[in-house]
């Protein structure tokens, strides 16, 4: 198996993913049942997403590299991790050796789980893969060894399968969703930080009792769920930062917030095509699993995108924006560089919804929580990050900034994973499937209990 | 010729659901000889939108005071029930 998959990388890493992805997308919609002009199309677009969101990084990264630079100068502020964004994890994930066997992998465990009945869910939301391949990316970035990245990313399709389930009840009776379950790892990790915040505001007198409106905060804070004009702001405010003393520095303030209101616009564009590509792919894996499945009582599993347009999870997320723009300058030994990722936060949040009963006021405070601990994440976690994008092909200048994310670099759970390795080595890796093997048997034991504890209404 | 009408297509990121959607509706559209523009939105800018669109398609929860028809669904992403809701769409876009 190791000398198959070294021969294999070898040639891999000749052809770059803008050129491995398209055949291994052909092979794998024609083996789920696309029809091969469809399953060629869909490589052949997937392949074109790459490139262009290689180009609108380039840009980002560019400007932002500058800017950073040109502040360390100024104000002696540190702050050379930037944020690409989710949409570049994503291609990246993608892109990296594990990432071209995510696919395969997350459908086996997810079925073989379904026939041993451990899980309810059905995950046919092929693209949030990525999340798999993101943590399995992070652990052969730190063993250098590809099977060990293989199996992290079949622990995280398990990991997701599970936090589905135990949200499955939450999530269908606050969001009005039946039969739908969120295995999404931006999303799902959450869901302690918010049972911890409940417990933690519940003991202070008088607070526990705060709530806000979420259309007030619509109408004043609406200009945050705005990407471009938000780009456009922060552009002008870092270039201001950056070049205030510089030579022409008028032209060189405009250009930044010119250059980032356009990644705002650009990068999911371009993302949009890398998706476009994988709909023949998932709609054939969609078919696939369910003719397969059994006939009792699944949850379909999708993106939390879904969940993004309650008011309680816009609403929240754009009280969050300033909030988090402020701490990544105030939280001393964070190094990143919020940007791309500031339009992310719905789906942080979005878990916290049926579990603090849609109160704005907690959701912000457990925000506050997972964001303010996933600087110090991302600051420890970018070189891995940045190895990651190199792996998947994608152009980092020797020497320069290093890069993160908020979706998932930001999160704890490739934290613990890559964490658990580098102190265990490959029993590292036991632990967590052990950890997750046993917090499962609990709450199959319990289901009612820990669904509950997760936001279910209570069982009469 | 009639001008196309236009279908704003509503979901958390403008990325991922919503392309779904978006280009499950113009391939059937296509399909039955019906000419479409949709354009793609995050929830957030839906307000801001609106007022271009003919009709609005969501994967999640949008104002329901928007003076132009919504239609929430998930078919497009489950499979279950598509036939129905395209049947739908195309009722309201006749009208």
């Amino acid at each position: 198996m190791e000398v198959f998959l070294t021969t294999l990388k070898a040639v891999i890493d000749n052809l770059g993913a803008t050129v491995v992805l398209p055949i291994i997308i052909f092979f794998v919609a024609l083996i789920m049942g696309a029809k091969p002009g469809k399953a060629f199309r869909a490589g052949v677009t997937i392949g074109i997403a790459f490139i262009g969101i290689n180009l609108v990084i380039g840009l980002m990264w560019g400007t932002l590299s500058g800017v950073a630079q040109a502040m360390v100068t100024n104000w002696k502020i540190t702050r050379d991790v930037v944020d690409v964004g989710w949409p570049s994890a994503a291609a990246i994930a993608f892109g990296t050796d594990v990432g071209l066997w995510v696919i395969p992998i997350a459908i086996i465990v997810n079925l073989v789980l379904l026939v041993l009945k451990v899980t309810k869910t059905l995950n046919i939301d092929i693209w949030n893969y990525w999340h798999f391949a993101f943590l399995g990316s992070m652990v052969y970035m730190v063993s250098q060894n590809l099977t060990y990245g293989l199996v992290a990313a079949a622990i995280a399709a398990a990991l997701a399968l599970f936090l589905g389930d135990w949200t499955a009840k939450a999530v269908q009776d606050f969001y009005k969703l039946p039969g739908i379950s969120i295995p999404h790892l931006t999303t799902a990790p959450g869901v302690p930080f918010a049972i911890f915040t409940n417990w933690l505001i519940d003991r202070i007198p008088g607070v526990k009792n705060w709530k806000v409106d979420p259309d007030t905060i619509q109408k004043r804070f609406g200009v945050f769920g705005e990407p471009v004009i938000l780009g456009l702001v922060i552009g002008l405010i870092l270039g201001a930062m950056g070049y205030y003393n510089a030579e022409q520095a008028a032209v060189k303030i405009l250009q930044t917030g010119m250059n980032l209101a356009a990644v705002m616009l650009l990068l999911p564009r371009m993302v949009q095509i890398l998706m476009e590509g994988l709909i023949p792919v998932s709609e054939a894996a969609r078919e696939f699993m369910k003719k397969r499945a059994s006939d009792r009582e699944i949850y379909i599993g999708l993106d939390s995108a879904i969940l993004i347009g309650h008011p309680a999870a816009i609403s929240s997320s754009l009280v969050l924006v300033p909030i988090i723009i402020l701490l990544s300058i105030i939280l001393p030994g964070n190094r990143v560089l919020l940007f791309a990722d500031l339009a992310i936060i719905p789906f942080v949040v979005a878990l916290f919804a049926p579990l603090m009963k849609g109160n704005i006021f907690r959701m912000i405070v457990a925000g506050i929580l997972e964001l303010g601990a996933g600087f110090y994440i991302a600051t420890n976690m970018a070189p891995l990050f940045t190895a990651a994008a190199q792996n998947a092909g994608f152009a980092m200048p020797e020497g320069a900034s290093q890069i993160t994310s908020i979706g998932d670099g930001f999160l704890w759970p490739q934290f613990v994973f890559t964490k658990l390795f580098e102190a265990l080595g490959v029993i590292g890796l036991v632990v967590v499937a052990a950890l997750l093997v046993v917090a499962w048997i609990f709450y199959l034991k319990s289901p009612a209990k820990w669904e509950e504890a997760a936001g279910a209404p209570a069982k009469k | 010729m009639d001008t196309p009408k236009r279908i704003l297509v509503a979901c958390g990121t403008a990325i991922a659901t919503s392309t779904v959607v978006a280009k499950g509706i113009e391939e059937i559209l296509k399909e039955r000889g019906i000419q479409v523009i949709t354009r793609q939105c995050k929830a957030s800018e839906v307000r801001s939108l609106a007022g271009d669109a003919d009709l609005i398609v969501t994967t999640t929860p949008v104002p329901s005071d928007l003076g132009v028809p919504v239609i929430q669904t998930l078919a497009f992403l489950t499979g279950i029930g598509k036939e129905e809701v395209i049947e739908q769409i195309i009722s309201e876009l006749q009208k």
